[in-house]
């Protein structure tokens, strides 16, 4: 009997190393960090991207798969809304109207992060679109309009930035519409976001976005994305991004050459 | 497309997006299912975000001249990639591939432009559809 017993033993021994080796998170080798010891995500970087197999949009941006998404709500506000032939409704970016939280951090431009103690900035080559993301642990603001890009705050969970994002207005979710332009999805007001951000390695970062939209969907749901560091795009930086420059559809009145 | 720009030295990618608007796609634009194949001479470029826009003066065998404007990526994403104005400059004589407008302008998006020393621009981007893609050649 205790044969049995100690082989079992060195077995459940083997097993539990085993899993442990394949699961344990490898504490990345090299990634840079501020003098307080955080991860440093300072530097420019590609759009995040999904995953292979994942849906993707031929239209310049990433946009969300339907397959990651949470059932949507009975008797919830519309997630699919039609186009009217309204240009200021159905697609508000031919006239230089912003992109908004998350649509415009998935379009397909270079990014560049800034990051000290108290914030991180965000700076999307698309629409120059930056957002300030607070690190020093304030609340969100309150008795503010609703926005576009929403009211981020961000906090520390090990090496894992925690972005969390309210005080949406209602807008287009993603670039869906350029995938099927009878149709947008939207989000609602009451949309929360978590983003959590982490290196994967020296030169990629993690990036989850979590949708939290009780309005529309009958829980919160999460797409995994990746976004590379692009060092050899450091000489050159961000390139200006002035919609209005060529806008041809100025106060939605679009016209030709 | 980095990598096919690196491999073919000629190839070029830009993101092909608008016909007549400020920001917007190909897909909402152009009609995948009309190819336009024309050669003229460019008249003039706008070398302006949200996308650069150049123009093409396209005689006809009846000797009519229609305009032709084709829409590409923003300055930016072109730059990043190494691609400058100077590429396509007013009076050099062009063969744009591209599709149309819905709306049946003479606009469309440049998919791919050729120079008559077949040096080839490619003038859509990574993920809108290209000449390429309407052959099948590509996902």
């Amino acid at each position: 009997m205790r044969r049995p017993q100690a082989l079992g033993t060195i077995l459940c021994a083997g097993a539990a190393l085993a899993a442990a080796a394949l699961f344990a998170q490898p504490k990345p080798a090299a990634i840079p960090r501020t003098p307080d010891g955080k991860p440093d995500f300072s530097g420019t970087y590609e759009w995040p991207k999904a995953a292979k197999g994942d849906a993707s949009c031929k239209c310049s941006a990433t946009v969300f798969d339907r397959k990651y998404m949470a059932p949507l709500k009975p008797g919830g506000e519309p997630f699919l809304e039609p186009r009217t032939g309204d240009p200021r409704h159905d697609e508000p970016r031919d006239f230089c109207m912003p992109a908004g939280f998350p649509s415009g951090m998935l379009s397909a431009n270079a990014m560049q992060f800034f990051q000290n103690k108290n914030y991180l900035t965000l700076v999307h080559e698309f629409q120059r679109m930056t957002r300030i993301i607070p690190l020093d642990g304030r609340a969100h603001r309150k008795d503010i309009e609703p926005s576009f890009y929403g009211d981020p705050v961000g906090h520390w969970e090990g090496d894992t930035l925690v972005i969390e994002t309210t005080n949406f207005k209602r807008w287009s979710l993603d670039d869906y519409f350029y995938t099927d332009p009878k149709e947008y999805r939207m989000h609602s007001d009451a949309m929360r976001t978590i983003e959590r951000l982490q290196f994967q390695d020296a030169s990629t970062l993690s990036y989850v976005l979590t949708i939290d939209d009780p309005k529309i969907f009958t829980k919160a749901w999460s797409q995994a994305f990746t976004i590379k560091a692009r060092p050899d795009w450091d000489s050159t930086g961000l390139y200006e991004y002035i919609c209005e420059e060529n806008n041809r559809c100025p106060g939605g009145q679009c016209g030709g050459q | 497309m980095r990598p096919k720009f690196l491999l073919s030295g000629f190839w070029v990618g830009l993101a092909v997006s608008s016909q007549a608007s400020g920001h917007h796609s190909f897909t909402a634009e152009f009609d995948g299912n009309k190819p336009v194949k024309v050669t003229g001479v460019v008249t003039k470029v706008e070398w302006q975000n949200p996308h650069v826009w150049f123009y093409v003066e396209v005689k006809g065998d009846d000797g009519t001249v229609t305009n032709w404007g084709f829409s590409g990526g923003a300055p930016g994403q072109l730059m990043r990639r190494g691609i400058t104005k100077s590429v396509i400059q007013p009076g050099m004589t062009i063969l744009v591939e591209g599709f149309r407008a819905k709306d049946g302008s003479n606009n469309g998006s440049g998919g791919r432009v050729t120079f008559p020393d077949g040096r080839m621009v490619f003038t859509a981007g990574s993920e809108d559809k290209t000449p390429e893609d309407a052959k099948g050649g590509k996902p």
